[in-house]
């Protein structure tokens, strides 16, 4: 008695499949409510510091958006962004971390459409945070005028653009950060491991800051890229990518073919 | 005909053989499912049953070896094999902070599976009612039935499971049993299913395969492995002194043991053989309060199976 081979679905199906219930996997967990609030933190600071302290700050007649998205970005970026991102991974990898993996390599997808589901998810979820963060940050500026007019927020304009390529910028900078500890998680197997390596990580970029290569590490990217919000009286970002950002998505290419391989001869799913 | 001998089984292994390192768990190993058959997979704890489980799944690679299912080579076409293939490693794994049915719909959605299968799969293993609890609230026996309706989401003709009763309380096993049957010669599913405690299959394979030690010691029908007990019915003999008749007939109870008070066992001959030793009994004066025929059991059979690997 012969068997037909069955059909096997295609890449993009597989991939496409496993998506679908990667974001299914989600609900209610600790990684999504991280992702969908974690920009709030730099901005409730940034928002009280300017209702309480906002009249030290912007002189009067001034345009304090510069100032303000200025001090609200250099919050965010230096330390929370790369703990947001360090996190996000670890969070994600870690829902197959119990069984899991065991019954998710014994369905019929294959092993390319699980690494690239989760790596799809992970940057959609960092866009989304980013994105709900400059809408909390714009949306706090416009409170602000209505709160405290005399910080003369409402009778600036916000100017998006530079805004918008801030976002982008920063978007760029996470990339390194959130590949090489999205091939940790998958290399370690569990939470821990990786979230060592990420503080170790940030901790030394954070030291390292006046080191003349200090482009080179991921974690520092995101501070690097600060120095491209410009102006007192209007924002003005550069669209051009710094060194920075070319090292990020460098470091972001190779730990994404390191995490593939990784996963393609894992060790031996035993758990 | 499904069993036929002739056909080409449903899951095959030739010279399977795994190591972790240095250290060898799996030898050789030849296993043969035929299609419409309910396989037991006897071994007991750590003689290399859920190796071999994920062996047949493509989640460890064969030290050598080679695993075919459906006639098709499964490290080639795992993708697509698997697609017809419902498998329950160990516990399932379940994620805990979703629900009963988040969990099915996970997999549902992930196998590209009609959506009605959800609800069926819940219902077919009685989980219906539970289906809105997240699965941390779930018991072991609920657990166990859940990743069984994970296994039965793809209308799979193969089942591979791995010890399906572990935390089952009598009645879910009962029940699982009659749910392996149903499938089997309802549905037309072929089934492999692995356990250490053949009294807990017995009733429902219709093969049997004993691991021991990573080796296949004994692989056949259910009924070849009853032929194999045979040779090893015992006579047992029901009297007031064991002693006193061992010493008055040395010659017919030649071999035989003390198994308690006035008990006395020894190895099955004939018919003849115990109609002689009835007889001498009977005239040296001894009382008879039994005379009976003993077969070992299965489970007799399994032991002897897995023993005579460990001497």
């Amino acid at each position: 008695m012969e068997y037909t081979l069955p059909v096997a679905p295609g890449p993009l199906t597989q991939l496409g499949r496993t998506l679908v219930a990667d974001a299914l996997k989600l609900r209610r967990t600790a990684a999504l409510w991280l992702a969908l609030g974690g920009g709030a933190l730099p901005v409730l600071l940034n928002l009280l510091i300017f209702y309480f302290k906002g009249h030290l700050l912007v002189k009067p007649g001034q345009n304090p958006w510069p100032q303000y998205v200025g001090m609200s970005w250099q919050t965010a970026s230096v330390l929370l962004l790369p703990m947001f991102v360090v996190l996000l991974s670890g969070l994600v990898v870690n829902l197959e971390n119990r069984g899991g993996w065991r019954h998710l390599l014994a369905q019929p997808v294959g092993r390319g459409a699980v690494f690239g589901s989760k790596l799809l998810l992970l940057l959609v979820l960092n866009a989304v945070a980013q994105t709900l963060y400059v809408l909390l940050l714009l949306g706090a500026g416009v409170l602000l005028g209505w709160l405290k007019p005399d910080l003369g927020f409402q009778s600036h304009s916000i100017s998006l653009l530079p805004v918008l390529r801030m976002l982008g910028h920063t978007y760029v900078a996470t990339l390194g950060i959130l590949g090489v500890q999205y091939g940790l998680a998958l290399a370690f197997r569990g939470f821990v491991g990786p979230l060592a390596v990420g503080i170790a990580g940030i901790v030394s970029a954070l030291t390292l800051l006046r080191w003349e290569h200090i482009d080179l590490v991921p974690y520092a990217a995101p501070t690097r890229i600060l120095r491209l919000l410009e102006g007192d009286t209007q924002l003005s970002v550069t669209a051009t990518l710094s060194p920075a950002e070319w090292y990020s998505l460098g470091w972001f290419a190779l730990a994404v073919l390191v995490g593939y391989l990784l996963l393609l001869l894992r060790r031996p799913v035993t758990d | 005909m499904r069993s036929a001998s002739t056909a080409a089984p449903l899951l095959e292994s030739h010279d399977l053989s795994f190591r972790f390192g240095a250290r060898p768990i799996l030898h050789a190993l030849n296993l043969r499912v035929e299609a419409g058959s309910i396989y037991g997979f006897l071994g007991p704890n750590g003689a290399g049953k859920s190796t071999t489980m994920r062996l047949l799944l493509g989640l460890l690679r064969p030290t050598s070896g080679s695993v075919r299912l459906f006639g098709h080579e499964l490290a080639r076409h795992r993708v697509a094999l698997l697609g017809r293939v419902g498998a329950l490693i160990e516990s399932p794994s379940l994620y805990d902070h979703l629900t009963g049915r988040e969990n099915v719909e996970a997999t549902r959605r992930l196998r590209g599976v009609p959506a009605h299968r959800t609800a069926e799969v819940l219902a077919l293993v009685g989980l219906s009612a539970d289906a809105h609890r997240p699965a941390r609230e779930y018991s072991l026996g609920m657990r166990q039935r859940l990743g069984l309706a994970l296994a039965l989401l793809p209308n799979p003709d193969l089942l591979l499971l791995d010890e399906p009763t572990n935390g089952l309380d009598p009645t879910g096993i009962i029940e699982m049993r009659a749910l392996l049957r149903s499938l089997c010669h309802e549905h037309g599913k072929t089934i492999l299913v692995s356990s250490h405690l053949i009294s807990e299959i017995e009733k429902t394979v219709t093969h049997v395969g004993v691991i021991q030690r990573g080796r296949l010691v004994f692989q056949g029908s259910l009924p070849d492995l009853q032929r194999l007990q045979t040779g090893r019915a015992q006579l047992v003999l029901e009297t007031e002194n064991a002693d006193t008749c061992r010493n008055l007939l040395p010659g017919l109870l030649a071999g035989a043991k003390v198994a308690g008070p006035g008990i006395l066992q020894l190895p099955w001959l004939s018919r003849e053989h115990a109609a002689e030793l009835a007889a001498g009994l009977v005239s040296a004066g001894q009382p008879i309060y039994g005379l009976r025929q003993e077969q070992p059991t299965l489970e007799d059979t399994f032991l002897h199976l897995t023993a005579r690997m460990n001497e």
